[in-house]
């Protein structure tokens, strides 16, 4: 059984994933953690130097106190300039980073941050020279180097959560590989996204393992490896996994992915199987696992904390375990497993003779209706039918897709579990009508959130009327991509919005791309000019992809998230490398311009503010010195009268703090939007257009040029 | 203290298998220290087996039938007990140890056997309801006992010539017969499930008896045995009792034997959670936890013996699956590496795996073809397709500390997933053991539903425990669909019925003394009828009516402690509480019942005003604890800030350097209990509107007023509110 070699009581609590070790002075690894008040804390058992400055020191232990004064949203450290053998800590609270140098007791720089950094990776990126400290905010990467520049930005679907680097392609240099809120996990090669891929939930930890491997956990409990764009293994389970890291316990060379749990659970997985290798149990969650070699003998150890400062450090196995860390026994393990399904594979072949006892018994005579209700004895020819359509809904009930399930006979269906990722609140949903209300089809709304071709798993549960056991027929089907858009005729208003392109194929491929992706009662025939017409089920008004013979396609929505989608889906579908579209979105980009003007506003109310309080706090410091003054003086009149106003100017700083505050949070929701249509206006095109979109409209962003910010998003090209 | 290590082995599978269905035979004789061991199950094979090099090698084994429920050992009084008596339907079955059958014995008793003793030329043996005493198979005793007989045991006979059957009944008692008749009762805390003699004989005078009861308790009580002289001594003296704090499982099984071989016997428990447990005792003779091991399926039968080696201990065990399971003290891994680091895999193992390997494809190959012959006859017009019932091992109980439901469901093999169905407003609790990952489903009360939940099991998961909130005075059913991973695939679905009472316990005590409001009913109805009525109402009741004109049950609240006492007899019914809402819940639930069947009822009642305040005297110390709890959880967080920022935390209040000292403590404190402040609103609010509506008012406008004075919580304004509302 491997034990651990060093446990730690921290006595401070630690925030979940907040956790880094940095080698300050280039030799020393510390344990970095963040805790509550705004504080980081640096353990380092090595060295005890001198402190001053940001850092606070206890004298009786080897933590060192940083004060931060907000509340920290990520940690790491990480060799930030390449010249020097020193790790930097890099602090992000929701609207400031810090570059700290840790062994010089020095800011590196700090700056304004205002999308927030709720991720952040020390690493080199693409080809760019300087290692980068790249920060994901909400829908933004930006990429610091040592000076505080961002030669690095770009944006991305949503709030970012994750963030790992590794070399994906194989082509010798780190990828970025981003987890965001909007459930995908994009890979940057510098600013362009080579791979996306969808996951089920928000994408909350990442980690590199070997090669082109990496690890992932979600917020549902789901843990799993991808190697590239192909999922080798999941698992889920009822916990939450906090934080994964890869480490290779084990000794055999290949490093497991280690994942801390929200129940204090820490397990080791094998990276191609999935397989628990290794296992040990915290009595409170796990807050971060990182590894270094905190011992100095040379050899990496797995650190593992909890949120309430438990430390405990792994050091790998050694060969003589071959792998074996558990104590299990590996024959008595392999010998329980077959007899497990020996007696499994008995009870099948049981369940058949029976199966034939019965039916020669039924043959003469039929069996009582007692029997069939036991056995759940159903005609042996019974089968499942299940239809996809659209439902427009009526009053009272919104407009869903509707799956109907049907018996061929007189046997009912008792219940329908679907089981499937992402479209509903939980991982299934059950249909389970009243006794009375049961019968041979039963229909179970569908309306899934977002426009992803999903599997639904059903089990129906098939039985007689007074039944205690029924037969479970399980069967998938696919919901296609834009199952949430109805078929509408040619009479319906086409919208004002819309997005041209030219494409070198014929109408009937495109027609083909509609047949899968929509949900059709038959297949769209169309023998000469494409013109469909769709209706939105969420809301979002038609749609209308029409499609000339000479190849000139036009989508018409007034939705850009809409119309992206259909360019991406169509692309994939056509397999067009590179798509340069005129966009049109009258509507999207009024509503731009007026975020934009809100967003000065907000910018020029919070340096307002800002200056209100320097002033405030000048008067307060004069008041203060006045009050205290008349109370040496004996002047008991003139104090009452000073430290009454400074209650009141003290009410009017917490009033323009909360002042501060809103407008603060407004003008986070304000960037989003502007980042999100950057986004959106880049996932209208593909390929490297796509890239020149986004930081076109980077640039124009920065030097503060509207006008050519549209003129981007309208062409897809910088114009001069 | 001796650590005491057990490893794991796996002999062999068998059916289904009842509680108390394993026994080891003596060994055979001074030479052959190892036992052979005789197990039965519900496929109606009784096999008796030695372990050759760790294969089980048969002795005998019969052929299926019906299914076996009980084995026992016997024989002639004062010599070894090496006979084996096997209960299956209403028989008995005699098996010498070479399987040779000398009796078979029909005692014609109208339900199955569920437990059987043996004693010489004595048998004793209890179905449901039916206690049974044969000698020579010549009916001797007879006794109908008023709840089910879990489990029963008898006094050695060679130390108590008189005979004393002990019948461990569902109503939280141990009934202590003399020939037909009843000597007395003696209170458990919880049903009775298994009893087993103190240290095999009954202790120093052979009258101490061990039992475990379904809510996972065990105890030692001594039976008091009639004295000659005219002042009798028949008081049960409790010798000590085992709360279930961590909320294991019930107690399935019992058995002691010297497993940390320090020449006292030990207590092993088998559990229905899968725990396996021993004990020591200390100077005190009190017991003390020196292991346990977990088999993640029922633990039905513990045994120790020496069955796999002469020289190692060990406890043999069978799970609800039929694994017959060793557990011995003989290490495993240490053989398993030999010199050199080098892992030496042990011969018969691999010989075992390679034989079990050959087994297993040929099985495939018939399975395959079985089941194209499956798919083959769905084609014809009148073929059938029927899948025998697989057997569900379930249990739906009260806990008294959280005054929650555990629901656990065990089947023979891997469960893929369950659905919960209820058509009342429950919660469903996280459970720690379980691994499964449960899904809420969006439901619809107006179709019936106010829980839809999945739960999607991990790999060779075989059982799986819920738990369950209930509201009192909301009533329905809860389901449960289990489908198991076998082809061709069925889900078989179980009933739990939520009763309006639910949260109430079965007791033997009744306080006059406390001010109690009733409720009189009276109408054309017969024993038989409001005995349903009442069961429909209460959990733990028997379903039998009871025998005699009159029957009298006593209940307590696990939650709120108040008590509750129900007499009826044909034509009246007689309820007292000290609880406003209980009575008022009867009232409702009992009028509509009535009227279901077309009744009329008479229906008077004396509510006792001074019940209100005894009630909320009572909920007092709960409620203030709670709130002063949630007060001081709120605050450790800042106080563990201040912690940080201070070096030195003196100058802190005494107050908080204790919330500060006792952080972790009231943290997991306050974690156990989730809503328990909610359910005390629950209940009081519920109290204040049933007080008011006896008295013809409604005053649910005046909640929000009510819920502020528990915001603001102070017991004498509480009650003054309570009296000076309406």
């Amino acid at each position: 059984m491997l034990v651990p070699i060093f446990t730690l009581k921290l006595n401070h609590k630690i925030n979940p994933r907040m956790v880094t070790v940095g080698k300050y002075d280039g030799k020393h690894p510390c344990l970095t953690c963040a805790t509550t008040a705004g504080k980081v804390f640096i353990h380092n058992p090595h060295t005890r130097g001198e402190r001053g400055g940001r850092m606070e020191g206890s004298a009786d232990t080897d933590i060192s106190l940083l004060n931060i004064n907000q509340a920290v949203s990520a940690v790491c450290a990480g060799r930030l300039d390449a010249s020097k053998p020193n790790d930097i800590l890099m602090v992000g609270t929701q609207t400031n980073l810090l570059a700290y140098d840790v062994d010089n007791n020095s800011d590196l720089f700090y700056q304004d941050t205002p999308d927030g950094s709720n991720a952040i990776i020390v690493g080199h990126l693409g080809s760019i020279d300087t290692p980068l400290a790249v920060v994901g905010g909400n829908c933004s990467l930006h990429g610091y180097d040592y000076e505080g520049n961002d030669p690095f930005w770009t944006v991305t679907g949503d709030n970012v959560c994750s963030l790992a680097m590794l070399d994906f392609n194989g082509d010798g240099v780190n990828e970025l590989i981003v987890g965001s809120e909007d459930f995908d996990i994009r890979i940057f090669k510098e600013d362009e996204i080579i791979a996306e891929m969808t996951e089920t939930e928000t994408i909350t930890s990442l980690c590199k393992m070997m090669g082109s491997r990496f690890g992932y956990a979600l917020a549902n409990g789901t843990v799993g490896v991808y190697d590239r764009t192909a999922r080798y293994w999941r698992i889920k389970s009822k916990n939450q996994a906090v934080t994964i890291n890869s480490f290779d316990l084990d000794g055999d060379g290949v490093p497991e992915l280690i994942t801390g749990w929200s129940n204090g659970k820490i397990d080791a997985r094998s990276d191609r199987t999935g397989e628990v290798v290794f296992k040990d149990n915290f009595t409170n969650a796990v807050a971060g696992i990182v590894d270094a070699d905190y011992r100095l003998d040379g050899q990496q150890q797995l650190i593992c904390c909890s949120i309430e400062g438990e430390v405990r450090g792994y050091k790998a196995a050694p060969q003589e375990m071959k792998g074996n860390l558990m104590d299990t026994n590996v024959e008595q393990e392999t010998i329980r497993e077959l007899s497990q399904r020996k007696q499994n594979l008995l009870l099948e072949l049981k369940n058949y003779e029976e199966n034939q006892k019965a039916a020669q018994s039924s043959r003469p005579s039929g069996l009582g209706d007692l029997d069939q209700g036991q056995m759940g004895i159903i005609p042996a020819n019974t089968q499942l039918q299940t239809t996809l359509q659209v439902n427009h809904g009526k009053e009272g009930k919104a407009p869903h897709v509707e799956l109907n399930v049907c018996t061929t006979n007189d046997t009912v269906v008792r219940a329908v579990l679907i089981f499937a990722e992402g479209i509903f609140e939980g991982e299934s949903y059950v249909v389970h009508p009243v006794n009375v209300g049961v019968s041979s089809s039963l229909r179970v709304p569908i309306i899934p959130p977002k426009d992803v071709p999903v599997d639904l798993h059903i089990k129906a549960f098939v039985g007689l009327r007074n039944s205690n056991q029924f037969h479970v027929f399980e069967l998938t089907r696919q919901l296609p991509r834009f199952s949430m858009y109805a078929l509408c005729g040619g009479d319906v208003p086409e919208p004002k919005s819309s997005v041209v392109f030219q494409v070198n194929e014929r109408v009937q491929r495109v027609l083909m791309w509609i047949n899968q992706n929509f949900l059709l009662q038959e297949d769209l025939v169309c023998p000469g000019a494409l013109d469909a017409r769709f209706m939105s089920l969420r809301g979002a008004g038609p749609l209308c992809v029409k499609m000339e013979t000479n190849g000139q396609v036009t989508i018409k929505t007034d939705d850009m998230d809409v119309a992206a989608e259909v360019i991406q889906s169509l692309a994939l579908f056509l397999k067009i490398e590179d798509l340069q579209v005129t966009a049109d979105f009258p509507d999207e980009m009024e509503a731009l311009r007026l975020t934009l003007i809100k967003v000065d506003d907000f910018h020029a109310v919070r340096q307002k503010l800002t200056a209100e309080m320097a002033d405030h706090s000048n008067l307060i410091r004069s008041l203060v010195v006045r009050a205290e003054d008349a109370r040496l003086m004996g002047d008991m009149k003139n104090m009452k009268k000073g430290y009454m106003e400074l209650f009141d100017l003290n009410k009017d700083l917490i009033n323009g703090y909360k002042i501060r505050c809103n407008n603060h949070t407004e003008l986070l929701s304000c960037l989003k939007q502007v980042n999100q249509v950057i986004q959106k206006a880049g996932k209208l095109r593909v390929g490297k257009h796509k890239t020149q979109v986004v930081n076109a409209c980077r640039d124009a962003i920065k030097n503060n040029n509207a006008s050519s910010l549209f003129k981007i998003m309208r062409s897809g090209a910088v114009t001069s | 203290m001796m650590e005491l290590n057990l490893s794991r082995v796996d002999y062999l599978q068998v059916g289904i298998t009842s509680p108390k269905s394993l026994k080891l035979l003596p060994p055979a004789g001074k030479k052959d220290p190892t036992q052979k061991v005789v197990v039965a199950d519900h496929n109606g094979v009784l096999q008796c087996f030695s372990l050759k090099k760790g294969e089980p090698n048969h002795v005998f084994k019969t052929l299926p039938g019906n299914k076996m429920v009980r084995v026992e050992l016997g024989g002639p009084l004062g010599q070894v007990r090496e006979k084996i008596f096997v209960a299956t339907g209403p028989e008995v079955k005699g098996f010498n140890k070479k399987g040779k059958q000398f009796l078979g014995f029909d005692t014609n008793m109208s339900e199955s056997i569920l437990a059987m003793h043996v004693e010489g030329a004595d048998l004793f043996v209890s179905g449901n309801y039916i206690y049974n005493h044969y000698k020579d198979c010549k009916d001797t005793n007879y006794y109908l006992c008023q709840d089910k007989v879990n489990d029963i045991i008898v006094l050695p006979v060679e130390r108590i010539p008189e005979i004393m059957p002990v019948l461990a009944c569902q109503d939280r008692v141990l009934r202590v017969l003399q020939d037909s008749d009843i000597l007395y009762e003696v209170e458990t805390p919880g049903p009775p499930s298994t009893l087993c003699m103190y240290a095999g004989t009954g202790g120093d005078e052979g009258n101490e008896i061990l039992y475990g009861t379904s809510d996972g308790r065990i105890g030692l009580v001594e039976i008091g045995r009639t004295m000659a002289s005219p002042r009798r001594r028949l008081a049960p003296s409790h010798r000590w009792e085992l709360p279930n704090e961590k909320r294991n499982g019930g107690v399935l099984c019992l058995d002691n034997y010297d497993m940390t071989a320090d020449g006292i016997l030990d207590l092993v428990v088998g559990r229905d959670d899968g725990l396996v447990e021993i004990y020591g005792y200390d100077e005190a003779d009190e017991p003390i936890l020196r292991h346990t091991t977990t088999c993640s399926e029922s633990v039905t039968s513990v045994q120790g013996g020496r069955v796999a080696n002469g020289t190692f201990d060990e406890v043999v065990c069978t799970t609800y699956a039929g694994w017959v399971i060793g557990l011995t003290t003989h290490t495993m891994t240490e053989k398993a590496t030999g010199p050199g680091g080098a892992r030496v895999v042990d011969r018969d193992v691999q010989a075992k795996i390679i034989h079990l390997r050959q087994e297993m494809e040929a099985l495939q190959q018939k399975v395959i073809q079985e089941r194209e012959k499956y798919q083959v006859t769905a084609q014809h017009k009148n073929a059938i397709s029927a899948v025998p019932q697989f057997n569900i091992n379930d249990k739906f109980v009260l806990n008294k500390e959280d005054a929650s439901y555990t629901l656990s469901l065990e089947v023979q093999m891997a469960i893929d997933n369950v659905l919960i169905q209820s058509d009342v407003p429950v919660d469903l609790l996280d459970v720690d053991k379980n691994s499964a990952v449960v899904s809420f489903s969006a439901c619809n009360p107006e179709e019936g539903n106010y829980l839809l939940a999945t739960y999607r099991c991990q790999a060779n998961t075989t059982r799986l425990e819920i738990k369950v909130r209930s509201i009192e005075g909301q009533y329905g059913t809860l389901q449960a669909y289990t489908t198991p991973r076998l082809q061709p695939k069925t889900c078989v679905v179980k009933q739990y019925p939520i009763k309006p009472l639910s949260l109430h316990q079965r007791t033997h005590v009744f306080d006059e003394n406390r001010p109690n409001c009733s409720l009189k009913l009276m109408g054309n109805f017969s024993l038989a009828e409001i005995h349903s009525w009442v069961t429909f109402c209460l959990p733990e009741l028997p379903e039998r009516t009871p025998a005699g004109d009159t029957a009298v049950f006593h209940f307590v609240s696990t939650f709120l402690d108040t008590q509750l006492m129900c007499q009826y007899k044909k034509g009246e019914g007689l309820f007292k509480s000290d609880n406003i809402s209980t009575i008022s819940i009867l009232k409702d639930v009992l009028t509509k019942e009535a009227t279901k069947k077309k009744i009329r009822l008479d229906i008077s009642y004396d509510i006792n005003e001074e019940s209100v305040a005894h009630l909320l005297n009572l909920i007092h110390p709960k409620l203030e604890y709670q709130l002063v709890l949630a007060k001081k959880v709120q605050i450790i967080d800042a106080l563990k800030e201040l912690q940080v920022h201070e070096s030195d935390t003196s100058f802190l209040s005494a107050e908080y350097q204790q919330i500060l000292q006792d952080a972790e403590k009231l943290q997991e404190e306050y974690k156990k209990q989730p809503c328990c402040l909610e359910r005390l609103y629950g209940m009081i609010t519920d109290l204040f509107i049933d007080k008011f509506k006896f008295k013809g008012q409604n005053v649910k406008s005046k909640v929000p007023l009510l819920i502020e004075h528990l915001d603001n919580y102070d017991l004498g304004q509480l009650i003054q509110f309570f009296n000076a509302s309406g």
